[in-house]
């Protein structure tokens, strides 16, 4: 995805276990503000 | 090459005639310049229609997905690696399939010579001939000349693995191999900032007509129904939209990651002439540096996405 | 019928003059390779050297995706749920330099769109705006080129509204139609050429010696047609097929195509786009049959209806125009010629035998 030209960091890959709730919770506060820094996706979006 | 022509030939008829296969595919004579016609055998009298030169870049693996009969297939060295591909993949029994292998001098590239015609001649390719190692083309009242080197197929340039990986039956001698890829096309991309890589691939499938020559070339692309036509639900819309087109593109790529052998056909069935090998080969480099894993290699290897390894080099799966 | 003589260097000036009452299009190069047919922006004119365009101009009529409905499912809207029609542009167009084979090709389609029972509203409205000016090929595009035994030809005056024969130095214009007439007065071309007719007649005898290929269609209509469906070389017409579109959608003549809605969110398009019978979807039923469910029965269908079932319905000849594209882009070089002339010369009896 980054190579034809989505931004870095948009696209995060984890692998949590479903006993780990805690690494859950970290890992989506991680990626929403890795997000929310990148703002809103304006290239790999359709138009209409 | 008639001497593979004859080897060919040769081996064909004899398979049919003993009854150890069914039919044998290999290519015809096609109707126009730098095009042969993938084609079926049955019967050993008919093995005169079969040819071999510099024009067979179709990847005959594809033609052999799902056959029941026992067939015998005419394979270079990415069809051979393709046909790994098949039997790992249970698209095709080892017991049912006969690997002619042809060792390979790498395929020319038609779209290049046409091109070249066209701005040498303004004309259309009538003839292309070779002799020690020099390609001679007609084209109109001009005849041009080049090295067979430089106007081989970019795929076949990079090749490492010209000779069969896996053959019953060999035709020709083995030819010395390239052992190192530079990946410079796919460097030279990498070394794009986010805005660059996304306009150079805008630019590059603003002329995609979505007619899936590229998938359906591909011996890889075999699925009953392929994503991009399943309606229910629909993962990608089916007009012209860049963004479906787009994704189409990348998600095929996807899909032939660790089992793409870079046998060009995609880039060669596009009726656009859109060098579509850039997101496969992409994926190449990534399973050759994480995994230093080459598809179709060896039938007793799993491929790089199908094994989980504690020394996984991405650390989100660790 | 009227000629014109237009000069070269009046060629510009005149379609200048016509761009305030037509939308022009026309072929434009990008790059080194064949043109493609677009609108030209201020400024721009139409290449007229060049052999054919890539793809066919059928797309100006009949575009390859084109939205027909837009809709909306928020019950807080007063439209919801209702279809509105999607405006198009009806404004007079006309497209430049087409060749006679693709202008040929736009009457066959339209027997498929314009009927006196149906009349298709976005295709026939898009038709009805086009003025077409040919111009008339004064050599083989490409030796794949078989136009004069597809019933069209290198100057083929069938489809167009104004034929341009290039004399080197200026074009003559046959004026084929009233539409035609208007087109060239907009352009305020109204110099009669001398000798206009005889020249024309002498370069067509000229162009139509130059198409080297050839197809045979006389015994298509007398075959019968299921001995065609059951004859024994589809098996080996259709191996090398991969089953891509590129046949379909280069073609001037085909005219499939689907209907899909997209919704995103509560907005949706109703839209149609091309379709293939190369493709696994093409004629599936709802309950999950499909007729056409091999590549056998997909490349048959392709062939029995350009060379079969239309030739039995019209009664006018083959659904192709000779204009080779499919035999030029086919990756796997399956070739409409040799396909038909074995249709045309098949024999059931020699084949059972053989």
């Amino acid at each position: 995805m980054e190579h034809m030209g989505v931004e870095p960091g948009r696209l995060q890959f984890s692998w949590i276990s479903s006993a780990e709730s805690t690494k859950f919770v970290d890992v989506a506060k991680k990626v929403t503000e890795a997000v929310q820094a990148l703002g809103p996706n304006t290239k790999f979006k359709k138009s209409k | 090459m008639s001497a593979k022509i004859d080897a060919i030939r040769q081996i064909a008829r004899r398979l049919l005639a003993d009854g150890a296969v069914d039919m044998v595919i290999g290519f015809k004579r096609g109707t126009l310049p730098m095009m042969n016609e993938p084609c079926f055998i049955r019967k050993a009298e008919e093995a005169d229609r079969l040819v071999w030169d510099s024009h067979c870049g179709i990847n005959l693996a594809n033609y052999v997905t799902d056959r029941k009969e026992r067939v015998a297939v005419v394979a270079k060295g990415c069809d051979s690696r393709n046909l790994v591909n098949h039997i790992i993949e249970n698209k095709i029994k080892r017991e049912k399939l006969v690997v002619i292998g042809v060792c390979c001098d790498g395929m020319l590239d038609k779209r290049l010579i046409a091109e070249k015609s066209r701005e040498e001649a303004g004309a259309e390719v009538d003839a292309v001939e070779e002799a020690n190692g020099q390609i001679t083309v007609k084209a109109g009242a001009l005849i041009w000349q080049a090295p067979r080197e430089e106007l081989l197929q970019d795929n076949c340039k990079r090749c490492r693995h010209r000779n069969p990986v896996l053959y019953d039956e060999r035709v020709g001698e083995p030819v010395a191999e390239k052992t190192e890829d530079n990946y410079e096309d796919v460097k030279r991309i990498e070394a794009m900032s986010s805005d660059e890589k996304w306009a150079h691939f805008e630019n590059m499938l603003s002329s995609c007509i979505r007619c899936y020559a590229c998938r359906n070339a591909c011996p890889l692309c075999y699925c009953p129904t392929c994503f991009v036509d399943e309606s229910r639900p629909q993962w990608v819309g089916k007009s012209q939209d860049p963004i479906d087109i787009r994704t189409f593109h990348f998600l095929r790529a996807y899909h032939c990651a660790g089992r793409c052998t870079d046998c060009g056909s995609c880039e060669r069935a596009c009726p656009m002439g859109i060098p579509v090998r850039q997101f496969t080969r992409k994926l190449n480099k990534d399973c050759e540096e994480l995994y230093g894993w080459q598809a179709g290699l060896s039938i007793d290897q799993r491929p790089a996405l199908d094994t989980y390894s504690p020394n996984d080099p991405n650390d989100f799966i660790r | 019928m009227k000629v014109i003589h237009i000069s070269k260097t009046e060629w510009q000036d005149g379609l200048d003059k016509a761009r305030p009452s037509y939308g022009l299009y026309g072929p434009m190069r990008q790059g080194q390779d064949d043109p493609v047919f677009r609108r030209l922006g201020p400024g721009e004119f139409p290449e007229m050297s060049f052999k054919n365009t890539k793809m066919s101009p059928k797309e100006l009529v009949h575009p390859q995706s084109e939205p027909l409905f837009r809709y909306t499912l928020d019950p807080n809207d007063p439209d919801h749920d209702i279809l509105k029609e999607v405006p198009k542009d009806t404004s007079p167009k006309a497209i430049i330099a087409v060749r006679p084979c693709d202008a040929d090709a736009f009457l066959l389609v339209r027997r498929n769109f314009d009927t006196p029972v149906y009349k298709d509203p976005y295709w026939v409205n898009a038709y009805e705006s086009l003025t077409k000016i040919g111009l008339a090929c004064n050599r083989a595009c490409s030796s794949t080129a078989f136009c004069t035994t597809a019933g069209s030809g290198p100057f083929s005056d069938a489809g167009v509204d104004v034929l341009l024969v290039d004399t080197d130095d200026a074009y003559l214009a046959r004026v084929i139609t009233e539409k035609g007439g208007r087109f060239l007065d907009a352009c305020g071309f109204t110099t009669p050429a001398t000798d206009g007719e005889a020249r024309i007649a002498s370069l067509r005898e000229k162009a139509e010696a130059t198409i080297s290929s050839s197809v045979h269609t006389d015994k298509l209509r007398e075959q019968q047609t299921i001995d065609l469906y059951d004859a024994s070389f589809w098996e080996d017409v259709a191996f090398a097929c991969i089953n891509c579109g590129t046949c379909t959608y280069s073609c001037p003549t085909c005219w499939c195509f689907d209907i899909q809605d997209e919704t995103r969110g509560k907005q949706g398009v109703r839209m149609r786009n091309w379709d293939s019978c190369m493709y696994p979807l093409f004629t599936l039923h709802g309950s999950g049959h499909n007729p056409r469910g091999t590549k056998v029965h997909r490349v048959r269908q392709r062939f029995m209806h350009k060379l079969k079932y239309y030739v039995d319905k019209y009664q006018d000849g083959i659904q192709c125009v000779g204009c080779g594209r499919c035999i030029r882009l086919c990756p796997v070089n399956i070739d409409i010629r040799n396909v038909c002339n074995m249709m045309n010369g098949y024999t059931a009896c020699a084949c059972a035998a053989s």
